[in-house]
């Protein structure tokens, strides 16, 4: 079941310049991908485009048998007139309690429940932030740099769980950081810019799983084809 | 705290007025007709402070009814208007005009349809802090906090209710300081509203001290209203500071 992106090309509502240009690539199946590329080259539009945000002015997303995308950043925030634990409570579709649970251990977040959003560090915001987003019913979920400000041990953990936990589901990772996109994602989509032929490249990650460390050769290989690709 | 600085900062304006007053009528001198000396004030202060205070206490009540009025319709229309909708279009059309035409003009017309009872100085006074008020509302409600409304939009959960809890909590802010501020002009509007014509309040007795060409009794209405408006807009402040605090804290 593969999900392609065709012929995209949008710009952001209001300006003139386009962002994409006939954009297209194709993911596999399933799994841990990345979108990679520098700023301002227009990640968090095609995510837009991808959740159906920010119509295309042309083009499609196949996404044959998905329905239900969404997409996560960083900056969100939870009310602050309740304690972190009481939101996510909230929101957790019925049956999922253990998983919440099990989530919060994950992700290192037993001590932060008790306190309101406001009064945790950005790394425990950003945590807080997306597994409200993991407890919910999706196809696709868009991480636009979710996981900032998290330490890297916590991160990998993070990840490692996820995919884990989520094998049937597409993820999106959104990320500056080579060493762990290549490290862990499946396939990673480098965008490059409409000037640019092609728009965008698809390199293989290591993909990483729990036990499995990646050969350090192969995740150096596929460190060199994303910035040899973005550069 | 809020209620102490209003009182002290009060306190400084008027004295400088009444200094500036002084000023002028020993430096070009003036008689006490024109400008009271201050023995002239202070007997005028305690011959006049109990009809004058009830006087504001008359005139306030009928400006806290008239200010809750409009916070409340404010409220309801401002939420009613938050929406990219054609209803909301409208109803912020309507405000941002009708708001352009002074109310205190048609003022007259509230007179002879109503006569010079509290109800016509109800009215006024609801009207004239009433406009402000739904323009902010509005402003406010029809903003959206993207970084917490995203995810409940997303999936599903972003309810009207939700969405204007969201929006006033962020906001609670600028919504205490929108309110206190209403409360100089449903007190102006109240004022006002007594001067042009009614039996009753404040702005009856002033127009009276007026007509006597009395400057001392017009210093000590002043001072009345202002040592009030002062004490009024504090507990407005701290009530709105005490709503947040309580609001935040109910769970921690």
């Amino acid at each position: 079941m593969p999900f392609a992106v065709r012929n995209i090309t949008a710009k952001f509502p209001g300006a003139t310049r386009l962002i994409f240009e006939g954009l297209s690539f194709e993911l596999s199946g399933p799994g841990f991908h990345s979108l990679f590329g520098p700023s301002g080259v227009g990640k968090t539009t095609l995510a837009k485009v991808i959740t159906g945000d920010l119509p295309p002015l042309s083009g499609e997303i196949d996404s044959d048998g998905l329905s239900t995308f969404l997409y996560s950043y960083n900056l969100e925030r939870l009310p602050d007139w309740s304690s972190t634990g009481n939101h996510l409570e909230k929101i957790t579709p019925p049956g999922r309690e253990e998983l919440r649970k099990e989530l919060i251990h994950i992700f290192g977040l037993e001590e932060c429940v008790a306190k309101r959003f406001s009064l945790l560090s950005l790394g425990q915001q950003n945590r807080v932030n997306l597994l409200r987003y993991l407890l919910q019913d999706f196809d696709l979920l868009i991480m636009d740099e979710s996981l900032g400000n998290v330490d890297e041990p916590t991160r990998g953990k993070i990840i490692l769980h996820v995919k884990e936990t989520f094998p049937e589901s597409y993820f999106l990772y959104i990320s500056h950081n080579v060493v762990e996109v290549a490290r862990f994602c499946k396939e990673i989509v480098v965008l490059r810019g409409k000037d640019r032929k092609p728009q965008s490249k698809l390199i293989f990650g290591q993909n990483a799983r729990q036990g499995i460390d990646p050969d350090p050769r192969k995740l150096e290989r596929s460190m060199i084809e994303i910035v040899n690709a973005s550069s | 705290m809020l209620l102490h600085r209003r009182i002290y900062q009060f306190f400084i304006i008027y004295c400088l007025g009444v200094s500036g007053l002084l000023i002028l009528k020993y430096l070009i001198s003036l008689s006490d007709y024109v400008i009271p000396s201050p023995s002239i004030l202070w007997r005028t202060a305690l011959d006049i402070f109990n009809p004058y205070f009830k006087g504001v206490m008359n005139t306030l009540i009928v400006a806290v009814v008239g200010q809750l009025i409009s916070i409340i319709l404010a409220l309801l229309l401002g939420i009613a208007g938050r929406r990219a909708t054609w209803f909301g279009s409208f109803i912020k059309a309507a405000a941002y005009n009708i708001q352009a035409y002074p109310i205190v003009a048609i003022a007259p017309i509230i007179f002879i349809l109503l006569g010079d009872g509290i109800l016509s100085r109800l009215l006024i006074a609801a009207m004239i802090c009433y406009f402000p008020l739904l323009l902010s509302v509005i402003g406010i409600m029809s903003e959206p906090v993207s970084d917490v409304e995203h995810f409940y939009r997303v999936t599903g959960r972003l309810r009207w209710q939700l969405e204007v809890k969201i929006r006033a909590f962020e906001n609670l802010g600028k919504i205490t300081t929108v309110i206190a501020g209403s409360a100089t002009l449903a007190m102006a509007g109240t004022i006002v509203a007594e001067f042009i014509v009614a039996d009753a309040g404040i702005g009856y007795a002033i127009r009276i001290a007026l007509f006597q060409s009395d400057l001392s009794k017009i210093l000590v209405a002043l001072f009345l209203i202002g040592i009030t408006l002062s004490v009024y807009q504090g507990i407005l402040e701290g009530a709105g500071f005490i709503i947040k605090k309580g609001w935040t804290k109910k769970e921690n």
